[in-house]
């Protein structure tokens, strides 16, 4: 933005002064280096020497910009202060993307139930949690290694939040954080054991979900009945309408 | 490389800056409402009038419930008014505030002055710039004359004369700057012929606020508002567009529903209660009524479908179901993404039911017609009825006796309804590829169903009844361009008979493409809302048409088309790829369509292959004994996940 | 969640059952199974092969239902067979071999549906069905006990959806062919357009 300027300087000495000064910018444009010492203090003199004639204006108009500058960067850093706390707050709220770790849960009560020997607990049922903690941990990896492309579908055609994206990355670290925790643990309990407790996980895993599966079939067949408001009897057959009516 | 800064003391920079600002943003808003209030409104009445008629529309008002009205009335009407709305205030106002900066910067001298600084030789002179050097010295010699200061007349005041005197020289320097080397480098150079000028660079800051004694203050409301306001003002824009998905809904609800797929039990099954309990828990609800749970949204949900009246809270409730059009769209986004084809079937089953306000797909058929008594329904019928098209094989006083119907203009009424709904009767279905007579290997194919859509109450018609001519893919130039454009020339649905829904709606057709081998929904469902329906219009009873070849005139008739583009390339191996496609209303229970599809991949036609089907075959059965004895690693995520079925498997092929 | 030990069976047992979620419920019982397990293991390094007493007792059970169903007492046959599956799902260790596991419950579902569904216990047979189905097992002969069972439960447009897509696994499956014709009468029947 230039124009003409008529209030501060008059006469051809300013002129001059000006003149010289533009050049100087132009130098410092051209050759794309910031001497940043001849222009500065050429300013600096010139206008102090300009400042005689007109010292009411001049001394807070040259600051000003500097306080207004030093106001923003200061505001801008606090809020970005602000703004990191806010974030680690934020993810550290992240819920997982799974229901409760039960599983986990109940391993730590009844390790600490043992340790605390109030009551005396079989070596074998802390054993026994142990292992349904790590077939948890690996149905949540295989069910993570599963859903990664469709959630990723979903963060890409935008049908999901960023926070939901960012607790499904997380969560792909913290059960792989699980796993390892699970096979130390294992180590503890019997040493040498880890290589032959994953085994085990991973087959309890899949009979595990297979006998979920088998018990929730009473459960799914009422469900069916009443979707379909079907009428069938103790012995599983069929009443109809006709039948009702004879 | 500011050498000094001045404040704007004559306000000719800020009206500037800020009448640059609000244009920024007023232009393409203005633009926006003026096309919003003009193509809008052409666009919905002139399509729909155009073919469609709206038969249903009628009727819907006859048995909308008045607290529905009233609703409708209360929370519709700022839309309905196009002139006098909030955006339309704000933009008159800002435009107001624009003629008044302009009016200010008109009237600044100091702006005046400095635009009468900037010089140009051609004007003053009064000459264009091309003119040759004759021109330019005539010109300076006519002007000379008439203001050469001995020749002024003496009545002149001083003031007036100064100003001549002054236009005097300017014309000289023009001249100079034309004619004599030196001055016109000058001028080439600096803009100016007495070479170069002041420069200064200023600070867009009105004058009032560093002149007068409280500079300090104003500025710093001046700098609060640019550090603190205007970033606060952004970001909380951002945290809203953030918060909510493409499909419109919460980001919240959003991870709500991918949360309960991810989390699902194998012991649940999907009903629509299930569907109604996760959509209560949507965050649009809570933020409307935040003093209200889950389970009060569930509540009244349920009195909806049940057609209960939730007294006080009726109003809430038909809040919170007119919501739950976009709440169910964006379910639908995850369910599809998760290719999960059991929830995504449920949950259009529960569109259907909330728009039609019944609790469960059951005879539904029949329940979503008006006037009928429920009692008589399920007591009266000795024969099983359960769907339109079986209700249209008897006599329309049969069918008032059926549903309980005495009134005869309630039974006519009725019997409209039951007619006007369109049901799909299906006549052709292909895999196209434009400009092939094939599906080749990696080529990107559509779908293209034809279908009749027909009233309940038609008598059915054989598809080889219609000329084979008609089904054929026209292959003209358009067509091959954009094979999508003749399925949206066709009209606009019309409203749907949805009395119990709070808001007038359309009917719509999610459209959804299943992979037959794993049974998994491959692409986002397409929704289709443009259909004729012209058909229903025809007199072609069940029990009137006694003669069918007599009756019938497959001209009377038209055809409608669907075409779905495909989103992934065909298999590069040949073979045969079976598709289920499934289109489902979003309104009308006996309105879907559900077929399989054979897509026949085969190489172009360069040498003649003795493809027999036989070898086909083979493949096939070989297909089906690798799906047989599963690998152990596909058999844990199967069952591991319940949803699953043989992916791994065909992932591998 | 608390829960509580009893040192006598050596199990786990939530303290309020009323609070316990569905899940919680589940792990505490899946623990208290491998605890049994485990128990009656004498050897630390246990694993994943079958107990050989446990598949000895199943067969038993198992043949004893096939001999009945030979002699016609179809009633018995499903009684005998449907205790088989519960022993199998009741007495395997959860860490043996899945496979194993897995076939065998197959093995024994098919014959179990078959009965159920020449006793005219469409339901079960269909929740059985599913079951088979959601392990992976996607054979003709599932699909069209599946289309059976559904066609005798009225539903229709599923029984057609399915058994189109049965077609699209084996498409020269000539009874699947001949239910579909089935299926397309009784819909069209169904929709009054016959």
């Amino acid at each position: 933005m230039s124009e003409f300027n008529s209030t501060n300087f008059e006469g051809q000495q300013q002129e001059g002064f000006e003149y010289g000064s533009f050049n100087d910018t132009n130098g410092f444009f051209n050759n794309q280096t910031y001497s940043s010492n001849s222009t500065y203090n050429n300013t600096n003199n010139g206008t102090f020497t300009a400042d005689e004639e007109t010292v009411k204006i001049v001394p807070t108009s040259f600051y000003t910009p500097f306080i207004y500058g030093a106001v923003l960067l200061i505001a801008l850093f606090f809020f970005s202060k602000y703004y990191k706390q806010q974030r680690i707050k934020q993810l550290s709220q992240l819920r997982s993307i799974f229901d409760e770790h039960d599983a986990r849960d109940l391993y730590f009560e009844i390790k600490e139930m043992k340790e605390s020997e109030e009551v005396k607990v079989h070596d074998k049922v802390l054993k026994a949690a142990l292992l349904n903690r790590g077939a948890e941990n690996i149905r949540r990896s295989f069910k993570l290694k599963e859903l990664a492309p469709q959630v990723e579908l979903l963060y890409k055609n935008g049908s999901i939040g960023e926070d939901y994206w960012k607790s499904f990355q997380t969560e792909i670290k913290v059960t792989e954080a699980e796993v390892k925790e699970c096979i130390i643990e294992a180590e503890n309990l019997q040493p040498g054991w880890p290589q032959l407790f994953l085994q085990l996980c991973q087959e309890i895993c899949f009979n595990q979900a297979l006998q979920r599966r088998y018990n929730s079939i009473l459960e799914r067949k009422n469900t069916c009945i009443k979707e379909w408001d079907l009428d069938i009897d103790g012995d599983g057959h069929m009443v109809t309408k006709k039948d009702e009516k004879k | 490389m500011a050498l000094n800064y001045d404040y704007d003391d004559t306000s000719e920079t800020w009206p500037f800056f800020l009448l640059t600002v609000v244009l920024m943003i007023l232009i393409p808003l203005t633009l926006w409402q003026l096309v919003w209030i003009f193509r809008g409104s052409d666009n919905e009445k002139d399509k729909s009038i155009q073919e469609n008629e709206d038969i249903m529309e009628p009727l819907n008002d006859t048995y909308t419930l008045a607290s529905i009205k009233k609703f409708r009335h209360k929370f519709l009407k700022e839309r309905s008014n196009k002139i006098f709305n909030k955006w339309n205030l704000i933009i008159i106002a800002s435009w107001c505030l624009v003629v008044f900066l302009i009016q200010r910067i008109n009237a600044n001298d100091a702006i005046k002055e400095s635009t009468a600084g900037l010089f140009d030789p051609y004007e003053l002179l009064g000459i264009s710039a091309s003119a040759s050097d004759k021109d330019i010295k005539s010109a300076y010699r006519k002007l000379s004359l008439k203001f050469h200061p001995d020749k002024l007349s003496k009545d002149l005041t001083e003031n007036e004369r100064t100003v001549l005197e002054e236009t005097y020289v300017q014309i000289t320097k023009a001249y100079e700057s034309l004619t004599d080397e030196l001055v016109r480098e000058n001028y080439l150079k600096y803009g100016h012929p007495d070479g170069p000028q002041s420069v200064s660079h200023g600070i867009a800051l009105p004058s009032f606020l560093v002149d007068t004694t409280s500079s300090p203050l104003l500025v710093a409301i001046y700098v609060l508002s640019f550090v603190l306001v205007l970033p606060w003002i952004v970001s909380k824009w951002w945290t809203k567009t953030q918060a909510y998905t493409k499909k419109g809904v919460h980001t919240l609800t959003a991870s709500y529903f991918v949360d309960r797929l991810v989390n699902y039990k194998p012991s649940e099954v999907i009903t629509i209660d299930l569907i109604i309990k996760w959509l209560s828990n949507a965050h649009e609800f809570k933020e409307f009524y935040p003093e209200l749970t889950a389970e009060d949204f569930e509540r009244l949900l349920q009195d909806h479908l049940h057609r209960r009246d939730s007294g006080e809270q009726n109003e809430i409730k038909y809040r919170i179901v007119a919501k739950c059009h976009t709440i169910l769209y964006g379910l639908l986004d995850v369910t599809c993404a998760f290719r999960n084809t059991d929830a995504t079937n449920m949950t259009l089953n529960t569109f259907k039911c909330i728009v039609q306000a019944v609790s469960s797909v059951n005879d539904a058929e029949i329940y979503q017609l008006p006037n009928v008594d429920r009692a008589t329904f399920q007591n009266g019928s000795v024969d099983e009825i359960h769907t339109l098209g079986k209700l249209f094989t008897y006599e329309n006083d049969k069918i008032g006796k059926i549903l309980g119907i005495k009134d005869s203009k309630k039974l006519e009424e009725t019997l409209q309804v039951a007619s006007n709904i369109p049901v799909l009767k299906l006549l052709k279905a292909e895999f196209v590829v434009p400009g092939e007579d094939r599906v080749t290997p990696l080529s990107v194919s559509h779908i293209s169903i034809k279908v009749l859509i027909r009233s309940a109450k038609h008598k059915l018609i054989p598809v080889d009844k219609f000329p084979s001519e008609r089904f054929e893919e026209s292959q003209d130039f358009d067509d091959l361009k954009d094979p999508f454009a003749k399925q949206e020339q066709q009209p606009l649905l019309p409203y749907s008979f949805a009395p119990f829904f709070p808001t007038k709606r359309r009917n719509a057709w999610c459209c959804m493409v299943v992979l037959q081998k794993d049974s998994k929904i491959i692409q986002n469902p397409l929704v289709v809302q443009k259909l004729s329906l012209s058909n229903l219009k025809n007199e072609f009873g069940k029990l009137d048409v006694k003669d069918f070849d007599k009756d019938f005139n497959p001209e009377d008739w038209e055809i409608g088309t669907i075409k779905i583009p495909l989103g992934q390339q065909a298999p590069a191996e040949n073979g045969h790829y079976y598709f289920r496609v499934v289109i489902k209303s979003t309104d009308y229970f006996g309105s879907d369509l559900d077929l399989t599809m054979d897509m026949n991949v085969c190489d172009p036609p360069k040498v003649e292959e003795n493809e027999t089907s036989y070898s086909d075959d083979e493949d096939d059965l070989e297909d089906d004994e690798d799906l047989e004895d599963d690998e152990y690693d596909s058999d844990f995520t199967d069952i591991d996940t319940d949803t699953e079925v043989e992916e791994d498997a065909v992932d591998e092929k | 969640m608390s829960i509580l030990y009893n040192e006598n069976s050596k199990m786990i047992s939530v303290a309020q059952p009323d609070e316990a979620t569905e899940i919680f419920a589940i792990n505490v019982a899946q623990i208290n199974k491998l605890s049994k397990s485990i128990i009656a293991e004498s050897n630390p390094n246990f694993t994943p092969k079958p107990n050989d007493n446990t598949t000895a007792m199943i067969q038993k059970m198992f043949q004893t239902g096939i001999t009945k169903m030979k002699e016609q007492k179809l009633n018995d046959a499903l009684k005998s067979i449907s205790l088989a599956i519960e022993m199998a799902t009741r007495n395997r260790s959860p860490y043996e071999a899945f496979a194993l596991q897995l076939q065998e419950l197959q093995f024994m579902l098919k014959h179990k549906i078959d009965l159920e569904l020449v006793l005219g216990k469409p339901m079960d047979a269909l929740q059985d069905l599913e079951m088979l189905m959601g392990t992976g097992l996607a054979t003709p002969d599932v699909f069209i006990r599946l289309t059976d069972a559904l066609l005798k439960l009225g539903q229709f447009n599923e029984a057609t959806a399915v058994c189109e897509r049965g077609l699209s696994l084996s498409p020269n499956e000539t009874k699947l062919k001949a239910l579909i014709l089935q299926c397309n009468r009784l819909l069209a029947e169904y929709n009054g357009d016959i």
